[in-house]
Order: C-alpha cells, then structure tokens, then sequence
C-alpha cells in the first residue's frame, strides 16, 4: 500500500506544488492496520536539469526497467488476463524504445553510438531502474510475495510516471517530430494505465 | 551523471500525521486526493478526499490548488 500515493506525489511536485506528501500505509495505515513496505517509489524528475538526449537516454532505460518488470510478471502470475495484459506491455515497451532510438538518431545529429543510451550516463548495472525510479531488483523482490491486486498497484504507479514524463516532454521538446513521438508514447501509456486500471478494478 | 541523479524523494507523512494536520486545519487550507480506483474510494476513504485516479491525475492536476498543501494516498 501506498505505493500509488507516491506515485501522484511525485507528479504533483513536479507540476510545482510546493508542499506534496504521500501518506505512508495509505488507507489501510488510516485504518489503524499495519502498513507493509513498498519497493523505494518515492523519486521525482528533477525536472530543471535535463536536456532532451539525455531525456531521451533516461526514458529508454527506464522503459527498459519496466520492460523487465512485465516479463517477469508475465511468467510469474497465473492468472490469463493478467499474463495477457503483461506480455503485451512488454512488448509495447519495447516498441517504445526503438521510437525514443530512432529520435535520438534525428535529434542528436552525430553518428549513431550504439552504446546508447549507456554513452550519455554512468550507470551500476544493479542500479537498473523502472519509471518513477523505482529499482527494479526492489520491485521483483518484493512482487514474489504480492497478490496480483497490488501487482496491478504498482504497474499503475509506473505507467502513470511514464504518462506524465511523455506529456511533459511532448511539450519540452521543440522539433515537431518530437512533439509527435511523444504524443504518440504518452497516448499509448494513457491506454495501458486504462487498461490495467479496469483489470485492478476487476481484481478488486 | 548516473542515473540516480535525476531523482529526488518525496516526502510522506504518518498517517498519525495526516490525521492530526486534518484536525488543526480547515478543508480549505489543503487538497486531499484520493488517487485508488472509484471501487476502492467506495469502499471506504477519509473524510473531504476528492477521488482522482492517479491514472487520471497528470490531466486533472488543474483541478487542485497547487499553492495549498497536498495529501495524496
């Protein structure tokens, strides 16, 4: 529980409210019941820094971690709409890393370095992290133990960061063709949060 | 730069915490936001908490007051 409150914390700062803070537990916490650790959500962008290949960098390797979470998950459930939904994520991510490739190619005007995006940052190869920052080996870690229903929790509160980064970044980005891409990715993000949102709410 | 960099954490509260910043303060003074789905909201919420699923939050965030503090669980 509380991993979806931490989640919006971190969009919510970073559309500039000053004072944002996540209830810790969420309701169950409320509820006066014990609240059970969730894998570290609680990051936000530092929105200021960022250039847009760098953007790009970042986004590629986080679809990347979150990637690596729907397979697993895929394998791991045993419910057929779940295992459904899951692969296809998958898939969609990795679709959405060769978009944020190929702008990279039209955006960085160099040669293509096929480190990408390993030549813009020094990255731990245990330090691989999903949207929102969450680390990944914390999230699989943990989702051993989880029922499907907090399972779906937690890949709303990626979808929803992923969502948020794309809107912003359509805006951010001046080319016309980039604004495009990311109105494509963040469309696509909206239908997988709607998606996994109505399975939760099936679940529930 | 690594990749860490690029985050920042985000403060949370106990909900000992919430529950006591809820007594001192008005409705007015801040946004509460419920962000599970309408089902969980219907089963039970706190009391004042506006529902905004957070699949729904990055577009409704015109909805709230960003100058006023913001409890989301």
């Amino acid at each position: 529980m509380g991993v979806r409150s931490r989640a919006a914390a971190a969009i919510l700062s970073e559309a500039g409210f000053k004072k944002v803070y996540s209830m810790k537990g969420g309701i169950n916490a409320w509820e006066g019941q014990v609240a059970e650790g969730v894998p570290e959500a609680g990051m936000a962008y530092f929105s200021s820094a960022t250039q847009p290949e760098e953007l790009l960098g970042l986004a590629w390797l986080l679809e990347d971690g979150s990637r690596k979470f729907y397979v697993e998950m895929a394998s791991m459930l045993k419910d057929k709409e779940a295992v459904a939904l899951f692969q296809e994520l998958s898939k969609a991510e990795e679709k959405h890393q060769a978009s944020l490739v190929n702008l990279y190619k039209e955006l960085s005007g160099r040669p293509f370095d096929s480190e990408f995006p390993k030549n813009l940052f020094r990255e731990e190869p245990s330090d691989e992290r999903m949207e929102g920052g969450m680390h990944l080996r914390e999230a699989l870690q943990w989702a051993e133990k989880k029922a499907i229903k907090e399972i779906l929790e937690l890949s709303i509160s990626l979808e929803s960061n992923a969502y948020d980064l794309y809107l912003k970044m359509e805006h951010k980005m001046e080319s016309l063709n980039a604004k495009k891409v990311f109105k494509v990715l963040s469309t696509e993000e909206k239908k997988h949060l709607e998606r996994l949102a109505s399975l939760l709410e099936k679940k529930l | 730069m690594g990749i860490s960099d690029y985050f920042k954490p985000v403060s949370s509260w106990s909900a000992e915490e919430v529950r006591t910043f809820l007594n001192e303060k008005g409705p007015e003074k801040y946004n509460l936001v419920d962000v599970r789905q309408p089902k969980e909201y219907g089963q039970s919420h706190l009391p004042g908490a506006q529902l905004i699923p957070l699949g729904e939050l990055a577009n409704r965030v015109k909805e709230l007051d960003p100058n006023k503090p913001t409890i989301a669980y």
